[in-house]
């Protein structure tokens, strides 16, 4: 034991004073996000909006995106039943994610940085460092639990109860103490910290995916699911503490499972040996454009596919469009315009939520060039006959395509799905989604051909062009509500765009942004031709 | 002799800092040539001049009688670069990122590649990531040395081989000489140098402060003479062109000026000589004078 874990403690300390700052960002950030919607929530629950928000969250769509409610007929559907319903799955989501990073970041990854072999030569047991990281989550995720609860609580709302707050913040601590005990197993077994992340990400997709499933057909099955029990909890309706107590259980055996694999295995390796790679390159690898696709290839799909469910979530809402905006004055003043259907007026609003999203993978493709750039990766291929034009173009006609691609999914998709839930009161065809959603191609066009000049003459602030990306999102969401200049809401690109289907399409600017952004890639071309690359100096 | 590089008055600044002030040097058709310097003295901003990676300020930078920023694309079909920090994407094996290198540069040659994979014992079919740092850069030069050119430029190509590794690869740069290739070598291996070498650029605070063969720098400076007398030896410290005198009964080892080199053998021989050795100063001696001084 005193071999083992020799000193855990002093590594506990010095984590803690590591990564104090990233704890505070951790703790507010995903505490604030969990906790802080109550006043939004009551503001919907206005009148007739709780019935409404019960009608649209029986969707099965709905069900298999955030989970189910014991409530059983709308007349019992209250805030608090409102609020655990929709935030509780996805707030124990993203604390099982971010757990299980920070978990491989500090045990696995420092194995294959080479870190943990210094530390090990100190007095420092073989096992002091796992049970000093894992130790540092549980310590984290505690503190989040009572900050969650102690912020619900401090807005004393109508049917908030203590109780049930207690319990809403437990259940996301726990969630992520389940993260922890998945990712420390993984370390063990995967071969390198890659793989780790990678298995234990997958796992968690997989559990939640299984539950939808279980969800929609028999929510007992969802019981045997570990994503299951931080939502089965209910809080504020159920108030059921069973599954935290299977929690604690499977964790503590987790952990266990992890320390005894861990102690007989050698540092570097994990249980299961990299799988043999090719040994010569196919032929889709050898070109530039094969290169970026396949570097590029994880993130495109993962986008891509969330585009999809994104598509096909706003999509599953058309069946009782009706209800849902009656639930509230402010979603009203949001998605309404007088003088059409609210399909409508909602397809116009929603499109441009979705395209602003969608214009986020051009931008990280075109950033993925100086990414490369700065990393060195790229100094044997300079030498070769690839000159910078083809690195540059090849990145922005990829960032161009998956723009194109992306629109077309989410469009698709959200037409799809809405035309299928309304059925035969279906108003709109395929082709007005569509034609709604690329309308807004110049705008993505527009943050691409951003982040190109950026990507030319000042590669360090193509960061920037998320922060314009996001300033101009918000102003056109909430733009509604505010009542704002003319000229200040102008400075957001979509502010331009008129909104299909409601408005006309413009001709003249959708042409003008189309050759402003070919005149900003070009521009970058420009300076990409002739600066220095920078090369890890 | 045609001349393959030709760099005349290179000058690069950073920002304020001046990273190359005068840096002149040629490299002929068939002739290595060492290029050496203290850390941060501009020898990998040369190269990455040479490779149009980064613009020069001012000077000529010439491969193949073109312009390395304007022309780069001729000049590129032509050359093979290894940079001494070779970085992979860890996504691919070394397998593959060979070959996509050896198609982008035109002119692999296939055969060569699975016979150098097998020389530098590479396994090929493993992910990059997994990758020691030697065996990344067994894999960078696997990819050029696998490809046909004209000149191949190495900077610090054998950091983290092991020395059986760093004599194959010693191995192999001789067989390109032997066809006629141009090289320039950066290296801070100067037994390697030694070696491969030519002719050598010495460069200093990005100036170069020695240029010529091996032969003509030895005599610019001092052999190390190891002398037994008869007489006292000690008469012969106080000479010109004598350094570093230390005596040990009738013997002394000391340095000798190459051109004083005949008053003093003139001189030794009046003492009766009865033990004389001189060993001519290796490259680190030459390199060292120059770190130093
Ligand atoms: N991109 C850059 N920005 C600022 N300074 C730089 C940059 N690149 C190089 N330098 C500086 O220029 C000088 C020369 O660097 P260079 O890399 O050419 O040295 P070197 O001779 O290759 O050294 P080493 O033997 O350590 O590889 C150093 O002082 C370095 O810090
Ligand atoms: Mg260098």
């Amino acid at each position: 034991m005193e071999e083992k874990f020799a000193r855990w403690n002093t590594l506990f300390l010095i984590y803690l004073k590591r990564d104090w700052k990233k704890m505070i960002v951790w703790i507010l950030g995903l505490g604030l996000f969990s906790s802080a919607y109550v006043p939004a929530f009551q503001e919907i629950s206005k009148g007739k909006g709780l019935m409404g928000m019960y009608e649209t969250l029986q969707n099965p769509a709905m069900i298999a995106m955030v989970g189910p409610t014991p409530v059983e007929t709308a007349g019992e559907y209250t805030l608090g039943a409102l609020y655990s319903h929709e935030m509780l799955l996805f707030c124990g989501l993203f604390a099982m994610v971010i757990t299980v990073l920070h978990v491989v970041s500090h045990t696995r990854k420092e194995e294959n940085l080479g870190l943990t072999e210094i530390v090990r030569s100190f007095q420092v047991g073989r096992q002091a460092n796992s049970l000093a990281t894992l130790v540092e989550v549980v310590f984290i995720n505690i503190l989040l639990a009572l900050f969650i609860s102690g912020v619900m609580i401090s807005f004393e709302a109508d049917t908030i109860t203590v109780e049930g707050s207690i319990l809403f913040g437990a259940s996301i601590g726990m969630a992520g103490i389940i993260g922890a005990g998945i990712a420390l197993v993984m370390s063990q077994l995967m071969p390198a910290s890659s793989g780790a992340t990678g298995a234990a990400l997958g796992i968690i997709g997989l559990l939640y995916i299984i539950r939808a499933g279980t969800d929609i057909s028999n929510v007992d099955l969802s019981m045997l699911n570990p994503m299951g029990w931080t939502y089965l909890t209910y809080p504020f309706t159920g108030n059921n503490w069973v599954p935290l107590m299977i929690t604690l259980i499977f964790s503590v055996i987790m952990m266990a499972v992890a320390f005894a694999l861990e102690g007989s295995r050698d540092m570097g390796a994990g249980y299961l040996h990299e799988r043999e790679g090719r040994e010569r390159a196919g032929k889709s690898l050898l070109s530039v454009q094969g290169l970026f696709i396949r570097l590029n290839k994880g993130v495109m799909i993962s986008w891509l596919i969330a585009f999809i469910v994104m598509g096909a979530a706003y999509g599953s809402i058309y069946g009782d469009m009706q209800t849902f905006l009656e639930s509230s004055e402010i979603v009203q003043q949001m998605l309404t315009h007088s003088g059409a259907s609210i399909e409508e007026s909602f397809t116009g609003t929603i499109m441009m939520v979705m395209i602003g999203l969608v214009s986020i993978l051009p931008i990280v493709l075109v950033n993925k060039l100086f990414t490369e750039e700065s990393h060195s990766h790229l100094n044997q291929l300079y030498a070769t006959r690839v000159t910078r034009s083809r690195l540059y173009w090849t990145s922005i006609g990829l960032a161009v395509s998956t723009g194109l691609v992306g629109i077309l999914l989410a469009a698709g998709s959200l037409g799809g799905t809405a035309i299928s839930a309304m059925g035969d009161q279906s108003m709109m065809g395929m082709i007005d989604f569509l034609a709604a959603g690329f309308n807004f191609l110049p705008s993505v066009l527009f943050f691409t051909g951003m982040a190109a000049l950026t990507l030319g003459w000042a590669p360090k602030w193509g960061k920037v062009v998320y922060i314009y990306l996001a300033y101009s999102f918000l102003l056109n969401y909430f733009g509604g509500i505010l009542d704002l200049p003319e000229w200040f809401a102008k400075t957001a690109i979509q502010s331009w765009i008129p909104r299909l289907p409601l408005e006309n399409f413009n001709t003249l600017v959708f042409v003008a942004i189309t050759v402003i952004s070919i005149a900003l890639m070009i521009i970058g071309y420009l300076g990409y031709q002739r600066r220095d690359l920078v090369e890890g100096a | 002799m045609p001349e393959i590089v030709n760099i005349r008055g290179l000058q690069k600044k950073f920002g304020k800092f001046q990273a190359l002030n005068d840096v002149t040097f040629t490299v002929n058709a068939g002739e290595v040539v060492g290029f050496i310097g203290p850390n941060g003295a501009g020898k990998s901003t040369t190269i990455r001049i040479l490779l149009g990676i980064i613009k020069r300020d001012a000077g000529i930078a010439e491969i193949f009688g073109k312009d390395v920023w304007k022309e780069s694309l001729e000049i590129h079909k032509r050359i093979s670069y290894v940079p001494g920090d070779v970085t992979l994407w860890g996504s691919l094996t070394g397998g593959e990122i060979i070959d996509l290198f050896l198609k982008l540069h035109g002119r692999g040659n296939q055969q060569k590649r699975d016979y150098l994979i097998k020389r530098f014992e590479l396994d090929p079919k493993k992910k990059a990531k997994g990758y020691s740092k030697g065996n990344r850069q067994k894999t960078g030069l696997i990819a050029a040395l696998a490809a046909d050119s004209d000149l191949y430029i190495f900077d610090e190509p054998t950091s983290g081989l092991d020395p059986l590794m760093e004599s194959i690869f010693q191995e192999e740069v001789e067989k390109l000489k032997a066809a006629g290739k141009s090289i320039l070598l950066s290296s801070h291996i100067l037994s390697e140098v030694e070696r491969l070498a030519d002719r050598v650029a010495i460069i200093r605070q990005g100036e170069i402060v020695e240029s010529g063969s091996l032969e003509e720098l030895r005599h610019l400076t001092r052999s190390n003479v190891t002398l037994a007398t008869e007489g006292d030896v000690a008469v012969m410290a106080a000479l010109n062109g004598v350094y570093d005198f230390e005596q040990k009964d009738n013997q002394a080892t000391f340095s000798v000026d190459h051109n004083q080199l005949n008053v003093i053998l003139r001189e030794a021989s009046k003492l009766g000589v009865k033990k004389f050795e001189s060993v001519p100063p290796t490259l680190e001696d030459l390199f060292m004078r120059h770190y130093e001084g």
